[in-house]
């Protein structure tokens, strides 16, 4: 997951925010090569490798799809976000808000702050796990949906109240940190995987004389496939691709790094995120998933996903910094982001408070394992509720003046709503709804139809919208 | 200094990894990887912040 990215966006936000990056500004290949690699290396990597083994993936449906995925979401990155951002080479929130008005981009903002929230959580509540390998405290089971002990609840507290203060403080200081950790951490993560696969070799006393030995292994004893954990969602070889292709669906479908790509002199260069998804989200998912599925292969019924046990079993100490420092370094940005996205609906407040504030709910999200045992799913629901936008910029962008309406019609009519951007996202959302709630269709594969819906949508309202108020505007 | 504890970062980083793999072949003992790990990370956060801090921007 990439969250640091998003602390690298704030920072970015402070410059050129109302205007394109200027010629002299821009940023060479290697600056996106560097950021995209670090960035996809955090916490949550820990627990959704671990849920692919709960969701009884198979070997092929895991490799296969991973490498599938993984190329469709670079794919996104180069051909939908990063050829708008390198012409027009504004944020994501100015674009919106030429588009939809500022009003509309308010309610943006919530969205992305709440969603934000959680997922702080989700990487509060994996660096608490670290805490609880010293402590002793009972930890949360991938069934538990509630916290299940008062260490826990205060362990999170602690971890959550810290990680809140020091955004709160130092943000910047955190950020610079995150840079000097990354290698260190990409390196933990391939460390968990030869760790984990020599322990399997050992446990299952398999002969390793070429590759093949090796998918032989992987194939039988790490991801078997089979029925899922209780309370899992069964994965094939689609819900892995999908899964990979939208996890960061926020980011290059709903054009969140149209912030980020602004600074890149060519388009191209969002191949560099191919960097971040074959680090992160290939290599780190696969090591995090042998580690558990040797847990399950020691003993079935330890069906607990906790990536500090997990960490400090494979790598010891090393390990166990790992998982608290991957937890901090990417809840901090997310936090900050989180409580800059809320001080957008009363801008007058204290950012300190408001980040403060926002650690909070984070922290007590923090102590409901719901979210991080259904991170698979929360993550899916992250990037379904922020698409539709994406869909509105590419429309509004490439589209909508071919069609004889206007582009940025909220910047050219002055209205602060604009009803056709709001309705599409609305009805969209509210369509997914139904077709997950009544059509028996999986949160992961509604976002592609989604996306469809959505500009289809925005096109159609434009046209009586515009009409509607074209007279007005011209007034 | 500067490329010496550049350098010096650079085999901690080697240092990281390398035990985990000689594990891997069967060549030695996880409680080796492990102290090993430990110790590589220390020299990496000790040599690696100065220069990255800097390059940061700070």
């Amino acid at each position: 997951m990439d969250t640091e990215q998003q602390s690298q966006q704030a920072q970015a936000a402070g410059e050129f925010e109302r205007e394109p990056v200027p010629k002299n500004a821009l940023l060479g290949f290697k600056s996106f090569i560097g950021m995209y690699a670090g960035e996809h290396c955090a916490g949550t990597e820990l627990m959704i490798g671990p849920l692919f083994v709960a969701a009884g993936v198979s070997a092929f449906d895991l490799i296969v799809g991973l490498l599938v995925g993984n190329a469709l979401a670079v794919l996104s990155w180069m051909f939908l976000c990063a050829p708008i951002a390198t012409r027009s080479r504004l944020t994501l929130y100015y674009q919106l808000e030429k588009i939809c008005g500022r009003k509309l981009v308010t309610l943006y903002n919530l969205a992305n702050g709440v969603m934000f929230c959680f997922l702080a959580g989700a990487m509060v509540t994996v660096s608490a796990t670290a805490v609880g390998v010293w402590f002793k405290f009972p930890m949360p089971a991938l069934t538990d949906r509630l916290p299940n002990s008062v260490g826990w609840v205060v362990a999170v507290a602690v971890v959550g109240g810290l990680i809140a203060i020091v955004a709160a403080y130092g943000y910047k200081t955190v950020a610079k940190f995150a840079n000097v950790a990354s290698p260190w951490m990409v390196l933990v993560f391939l460390a968990f995987g030869f760790v984990g696969l020599r322990e399997f070799i050992v446990a299952t006393n398999t002969e390793i004389h070429s590759m093949g030995d090796v998918w032989m292994l992987a194939k039988t004893h790490i991801w078997k496939g089979g029925e899922p954990l209780p309370g899992q969602v069964k994965f094939t070889i689609w819900h892995v691709m999908f899964f990979a292709w939208f996890c960061n669906m926020a980011m290059h479908i709903g054009m969140s790094d149209l912030s980020v790509f602004r600074f890149a002199r060519k388009s191209w260069y969002a191949i560099a995120t191919s960097a971040g998804m074959y680090v992160g989200h290939f290599m780190a998912w696969i090591s995090a998933a042998i580690l558990y599925a040797y847990q399950l292969h020691l003993d079935p019924a330890d069906t607990d996903v906790l990536p500090g046990p997990l960490a400090y079993r494979a790598a010891g100490l090393a390990g166990l910094l790992c998982v608290i420092i991957a937890g901090w370094t990417t809840a901090n940005p997310t936090i900050y982001r989180a409580g800059l996205a809320f001080q957008a609906l009363s801008p007058k407040s204290s950012r300190f408070k408001v980040t403060l504030i926002t650690g909070a709910i984070a922290t007590i999200a923090g102590m409901f394992p719901a979210i991080a045992m259904k991170l698979l799913g929360f993550v899916a629901l992250y990037g379904l509720i922020l698409m539709p936008m994406g869909a509105v910029i590419f429309v509004d962008f490439w589209l909508i003046r071919k069609f004889g309406m206007q582009s940025s019609y909220a910047e050219l009519s002055g209205k602060t709503f604009n009803w056709a951007a709001g309705l599409a996202w609305f009805v969209t959302l509210g369509i997914a709804w139904v077709l997950v709630k009544f059509a028996g269709v999986q949160i992961f594969f509604v976002s592609l139809p989604g996306w469809f819906v959505a500009a289809i949508l925005y096109i159609v309202l434009s046209k009586f919208y515009q009409k509607q108020l074209r007279p007005a505007a011209a007034q | 200094m500067r490329p010496i504890l550049q350098i010096v970062s650079l085999l901690a980083l080697i240092a990281l990894t390398l035990p985990s793999a000689v594990f891997l072949a069967g060549r030695t003992e996880l409680n080796m990887v492990k102290w090993l790990m430990l110790l590589a990370t220390i020299v990496w956060f000790v040599t690696a912040t100065p220069w990255m801090w800097k390059d940061n921007g700070s």
